[in-house]
C-alpha cells in the first residue's frame, strides 16, 4: 500500500512498528466489515445466535482499538516523526475510533435484532 | 486557571501555543453548549429563527474543528512532545471531534425544531425531554470544566449522570411508544420525537466519552468501554 510507504525509514525498527500498525488496522477493518454483515444478516433472517455472535465479538474491536490506539502514541512519542508518517499514525486514530462507531452501530442492529425476535412469538401468541 | 500543567516549559512559546490550544478547545466547547440550549429552546417553544441559528452556526463548529486540529498536528510535529504533553495534543483532537459530533446533534434537534414547529406540542413531554437536556448540558458542562482545570476530581460523578440519562430516554421513549399506539395520526409527529431525544441520549454519550479521554490525558490510562462500576473502581485504584 502506497500510503504506509513503510520500508522507506532508515531505522529499520521504525519501519516494522508501521508495519505492526498497517496489519492492525486491516485485520480491525476486516473484523468491522464481518460485524456488519453479520449484523444486517442477523437482522434480515432473525437469527438470535448470530446478533449474539455479534455482541460478543465487540469486545474483539475495543481491544483492537485500545491496543492500535497505543501503539500510535508509543511511536509518537518515540520515533518523533514529522510530515506523512506523523499525519499517518494521526489518522490511524482517527480511522480505529471511526471504525469502532461503525462497530458499535452494528452491535446496535444486533441489539435490535434480538428484541424484536424474542417479542415477536409473544405478541403471535397473544393475537 | 491552574496552568501548572501547562507552563511550565522552557520554551515560552510552547506555554503560548497550549493555552492557545485549551483556550480555542473551550470557545468551541461553549459554543456547542450554546447551540444545544438554543436548539432545545428553538424546540420546545417552537420558534423556527432559532432553529434557523443553530443550523446556520454549526459551521463554525466545523471550522473550530479543522483549526484546531491543524494547530494540534503541527505542535506535536514542531515541539515532539512526550508525556502529558503529547497525550494533551492528543486528547484534544479527541476531544473536538466529540465536540464536533454533538454540534451535529444539536442541528438535528433545530431540524426536529422545525419539523415539528406546526404541531402543537405536549406540555408534559416538553417538560420531560427540558429535563433531560438540562442533564446533559450540566454533563458536557463539568467536562469542559475538568478540562479547562485539567483535573479529573469528582469525573466519576459527571460519566455516572449518563446513566440517568439513559433511564430518562427509556422512559420517554415508552411514553411515544404509548402515544403511537393511542392515536397513529401521531406518528409522525412521535418519530420526530424519537429522534430528538436520541440525539440528546447521544450528547450524553459523547459528553461521558469526553471525560474518558481527560481520564486518559491525565492518567495515561485507557478507560474507555468500562462500565460505571469497573471506572469508579480503576479510578479508586
Amino acid at each position: 500500500m502506497d500510503s504506509f510507504n513503510v520500508a522507506s525509514h532508515i531505522s529499520g525498527q521504525f519501519d516494522k512498528e508501521l508495519e505492526s500498525i498497517h496489519a492492525k488496522i486491516t485485520a480491525m477493518g476486516n473484523l468491522v466489515e464481518q460485524q456488519l454483515s453479520l449484523a444486517i444478516k442477523a437482522f434480515t433472517t432473525g437469527n438470535i445466535e448470530m446478533a449474539a455472535q455479534v455482541l460478543k465479538q465487540d469486545d474483539l474491536v475495543d481491544e483492537y482499538e485500545s491496543i492500535i490506539d497505543a501503539e500510535c502514541v508509543r511511536t509518537i512519542a518515540l520515533r518523533q516523526p514529522t510530515g506523512c508518517d506523523l499525519s499517518l499514525l494521526i489518522s490511524v486514530i482517527k480511522v480505529t475510533n471511526e471504525l469502532e462507531s461503525i462497530a458499535a452501530k452494528a452491535e446496535g442492529i444486533a441489539d435490535i435484532t434480538i428484541q424484536l425476535n424474542q417479542s415477536i412469538p409473544a405478541d403471535t401468541q397473544e393475537g | 486557571m491552574d496552568n501548572s500543567k501547562i507552563a511550565h516549559h522552557i520554551s515560552e512559546n510552547f506555554n503560548k501555543e497550549l493555552e492557545d490550544i485549551r483556550n480555542k478547545v473551550l470557545t468551541m466547547g461553549g459554543l456547542v453548549e450554546e447551540q444545544i440550549e438554543l436548539a432545545v429552546k428553538a424546540l420546545t417553544s417552537g420558534d423556527m429563527e432559532l432553529a434557523e441559528l443553530v443550523i446556520k452556526q454549526d459551521n463554525q463548529i466545523d471550522d473550530f474543528e479543522m483549526e484546531i486540529d491543524a494547530e494540534c498536528t503541527q505542535i506535536i510535529a514542531l515541539r515532539q512532545p512526550a508525556a502529558f504533553d503529547l497525550r494533551l495534543l492528543l486528547v484534544v483532537l479527541r476531544v473536538i471531534n466529540e465536540l464536533e459530533r454533538i454540534g451535529d446533534l444539536a442541528e438535528r434537534i433545530a431540524k426536529m425544531a422545525i419539523h415539528l414547529s406546526g404541531n402543537e406540542g405536549r406540555a408534559d413531554q416538553y417538560h420531560e425531554l427540558k429535563h433531560m437536556a438540562g442533564l446533559v448540558k450540566d454533563m458536557l458542562h463539568g467536562a469542559l470544566d475538568n478540562f479547562a482545570r485539567m483535573s479529573i476530581d469528582g469525573i466519576t460523578d459527571i460519566t455516572r449522570c449518563d446513566e440517568q440519562v439513559d433511564r430518562e430516554y427509556a422512559s420517554i421513549i415508552r411514553q411515544l411508544i404509548t402515544q403511537m399506539m393511542e392515536d397513529p395520526r401521531n406518528i409522525t409527529r412521535t418519530l420526530d420525537m424519537l429522534w430528538t431525544v436520541r440525539a440528546l441520549e447521544r450528547i450524553g454519550d459523547h459528553s461521558r466519552y469526553i471525560c474518558e479521554h481527560l481520564i486518559y490525558m491525565v492518567k495515561g490510562e485507557d478507560v474507555r468501554h468500562l462500565t460505571q462500576s469497573e471506572l469508579e473502581q480503576r479510578m479508586q485504584d
